[in-house]
């Protein structure tokens, strides 16, 4: 049991995650309000706005740690709108959530509901409905990149908070000081790279360390190796090869991709919709707009359920015959 | 490209004296055609009958071929047409020049409209035999049918006997002999009982044990044959279906097939490839395919099922012709990685989904982003540092399948970490 616990390891996103407000570093006017909502044990509906990776969900989990302790979770009812199936399965939640005892210090239980700017307005209004009906005993901690995409009626329900961009020498700092703990080797325009690579997003940044510390010394080489072998070029390849006129190969690779990473139809269509743009693809304009308009129509049919290699293969199917057309 | 001749068109008869047995049929038939030739028919138009494979169509091209005619077949889509059977009919009553080749009409398959056509192609038919100047033949399994009475009332009807095993092994043997391949006699004998005196089907099983192992033993055809009974319905249907020359017989091989229609989608999937080598031939083929796919969905999704016939059509026919030229095509019996493939991808994602679950708690984050955002990450420490990823695997308590899925090729090094640590 204790050799075990010594070998145990964790991903560094998450072995050195700050888990209470002092330990965030950057944000700073934002942690020292929410400290006040400590102080007070109180607050209202929060509503944290901004791009991947600067700390919302960390906050939303500091802050409920420092209002209820070590076993906070059992405080916190966390949701993440992308993975629910519906407002409805969300509503039985927070119903279920709402019955259980409240702590004996803190007048209210948190609801935490990332991404809710995946929602479409009519679960919002649902979900507004919700946040009314249990505000005596809860309050919504609501997390979205794009604070637009909430409704206005939720959102004057909120305090709210933007958060910005984490700053270049902040990140790297951050990267350092995770690399010194982890006695990895590194050299520091490898670190630029990585804050370069992950545009600000820290989870990122500290997966791409991760990732290239587990090759070896951590360069600049390293880095831009582990990002291209996390984002294979093989839809790309797909569409290339059936585009050259070669379904049957194009075929195969789709086969190998869908085992190899588990890829479901509709993320393979929309792997292949971020491609048909590149520059990689060389086919005139034009084609890319009957091509985009075409995978739109896959799309739709396989979310409507029909079957993902027969529409994949009529998709691929139509690429050989367009390559053959630009060939001649 | 090299484009292998189905034996059956290649060994087809090319004089009369080659078509196996049927000479009761021979003689008739001779005697019909003779009589047209001089002038004076008896009857305008022939109906053929016999059970599949018989000879039927080679006696009639066999005969043309000898006696200088041209054969002109209906290769209009369908028989239910009436204005492509009137087309067919000018033809047959336009004066021959004193140039020109004479002909045959051959109306293939006629008991085809049996089923479903209504009065007009009939009378279309019996419209073409009045007028016709050439000989008119029509083949038909089954003759016996009432809507075709008024026509087997003004043909000649000439018999066709199913060959005997002996007739097939006589023909099965000089197939061996020109393509100089080993064949067992009693492989012969065993393929001809079980064509059921079948011809055709005779020489296309031969063909496929042939060139799918070099030789035609007893042993392999027993184990192409219970492969048949159980299997080989998808591939007989895939054959009715790419070699349909008009659109009831396309819609037949898959509303009418023994396996049920989304197993034969399947098989459709796999295969319009191996007939179709045009990429537009390809396109439309799967565009149709597609089609149907969809209709079955809309079908399964609200219970309309009155919409099944589209799902034919689109699934049969739709594939059918998608081609651009007919040509009888015969492609090696293959069954397809679907279902081996549908297994193996659904347990992958079920995999990358299990986690997922298992690290998007401990990452504060959606499964969702996990599966994008992380997990090709893990991936990478997985397949490049087996020691250090035994110990994630044991820190978030991974199962042995999910550290062979991320580990990849490195899964045997990562799970003898996991096993020796987990002690």
């Amino acid at each position: 049991m204790s050799s075990r616990q010594v070998l145990a390891e964790l991903l560094w996103a998450e072995k050195y995650r700050p888990r209470s407000l002092d330990e965030i570093v950057d944000q700073e006017e934002i942690v020292s309000r929410l400290k006040k909502f400590v102080q007070e044990k109180n607050m209202p509906h929060l509503l944290f706005a901004g791009p991947p990776g600067t700390g919302k969900t960390t906050a939303a989990h500091c802050l409920a740690h420092d209002l209820y302790g070590e076993n906070y979770r059992q405080y916190m009812l966390e949701l993440n709108a992308s993975d629910e199936r519906g407002i409805d399965v969300i509503r039985s939640k927070v119903k279920e959530f709402a019955r259980t005892r409240i702590p004996g210090n803190i007048p209210f239980k948190i609801v935490l509901l990332d991404e809710a700017d995946n929602m479409t307005s009519d679960a919002q209004q649902a979900l507004r409905r919700l946040m009314e009906m249990y505000t005596a005993t809860t309050r919504f901690i609501l997390i979205a990149n794009y604070p637009s995409k909430i409704i206005e009626p939720i959102q004057s329900r909120c305090a709210v908070f933007r958060f910005t961009p984490l700053k270049k020498e902040d990140v790297i700092a951050r990267l350092k000081w995770i690399a010194d703990q982890e006695k990895v080797e590194y050299d520091i325009e490898a670190l630029e790279a990585i804050y370069e690579l992950s545009e600000g997003d820290m989870r990122r940044a500290i997966n791409i360390l991760q990732a290239a510390a587990a090759i070896g010394k951590v360069t600049v080489d390293a880095v831009y190796k582990v990002v291209g072998l996390a984002h294979p070029r093989e839809v790309r390849q797909m569409i290339n090869l059936a585009l050259s006129g070669n379904f049957t190969e194009a075929r195969n690779k789709l086969r190998q991709l869908m085992i190899n990473y588990g890829l479901s139809g509709v993320d393979v269509i929309k792997q292949i919709h971020r491609e048909i743009f590149s520059q990689e693809i060389k086919i005139p304009d034009e084609y890319r707009i009957i091509i985009a308009d075409l995978a739109g129509e896959i799309q739709f049919r396989l979310v409507e359920g029909a079957d993902d290699e027969i529409q994949l293969n009529a998709f691929l199917a139509r690429l050989a015959f367009i390559g053959k057309k630009l060939k001649v | 490209m090299t484009k292998k001749l189905p034996w059956i068109i290649k060994y087809r008869p090319k004089k009369v004296a080659d078509v196996i047995n049927q000479n009761q049929a021979k003689k008739t038939f001779l005697q019909w055609l003779e009589s047209w030739l001089k002038g004076k028919p008896s009857k305008k138009a022939a109906l053929l009958y016999g059970p599949a494979g018989c000879g039927k169509t080679s006696l009639v091209e066999a005969a043309a071929r000898e006696n200088g005619l041209e054969v002109v077949e209906m290769n209009a889509s369908d028989f239910r047409r009436k204005q492509d059977i009137e087309r067919i009919a000018k033809i047959a009553a336009t004066q021959r020049s004193l140039f020109a080749r004479g002909k045959i009409i051959l109306l293939d398959e006629v008991d085809g409209i049996s089923g479903m056509a209504d009065r007009g192609a009939v009378d279309a038919i019996l419209h073409l035999i009045e007028t016709t100047r050439y000989p008119v033949v029509m083949t038909a399994n089954n003759p016996w049918d009432q809507k075709l009475r008024p026509i087997r009332e003004v043909s000649l009807i000439i018999p066709f006997k199913r060959l005997s095993e002996r007739d097939v092994v006589i023909a099965l043997k000089r197939i061996c002999s020109a393509e100089k391949i080993e064949c067992d006699e009693k492989a012969l004998k065993e393929i001809a009982k079980r064509s059921e005196g079948d011809l055709r089907s005779a020489v296309n099983d031969l063909q496929a044990i042939a060139e799918g192992y070099g030789k035609v033993t007893l042993e392999l055809v027993r184990m192409f044959s219970t492969y048949r009974n159980r299997q080989y319905a998808p591939f007989e249907a895939l054959k009715n279906l790419f070699n349909a020359k008009y659109v009831f017989q396309a819609k037949n091989a898959v509303s009418q097939a023994d396996i049920d229609y989304e197993t034969m989608m399947i098989w459709i999937n796999e295969h319009i490839p191996t007939y179709y080598d045009d990429p537009e031939e390809i396109w439309r083929a799967y565009e149709a395919l597609a089609r149907a796919d969809v209709y079955l969905g809309r079908i399964k999704k609200t219970g309309a099922w009155s919409l099944l016939p589209y799902v034919f059509e689109m699934m049969g026919p739709g594939v059918a012709f998608a081609r651009k030229i007919y040509r009888y095509r015969w492609k090696v019996f293959r069954s397809p990685q679907r279902l081996h493939l549908l297994a193996q991808t659904k347990r992958s994602r079920e995999i990358r989904e299990g986690i997922a679950r298992a690290l998007a708690p401990a990452l504060l984050t959606s499964r969702h982003k996990v599966k994008t955002d992380v997990i090709p990450f893990i991936k990478i420490i997985f397949e490049k540092n087996p020691k250090y990823a035994a110990r994630l695997a044991i820190g978030y308590g991974l199962a042995e399948e999910m550290i062979k899925w991320l580990a990849g090729p490195s899964a045997r090094e990562v799970l003898q970490y996991f096993r020796r640590y987990k002690k």
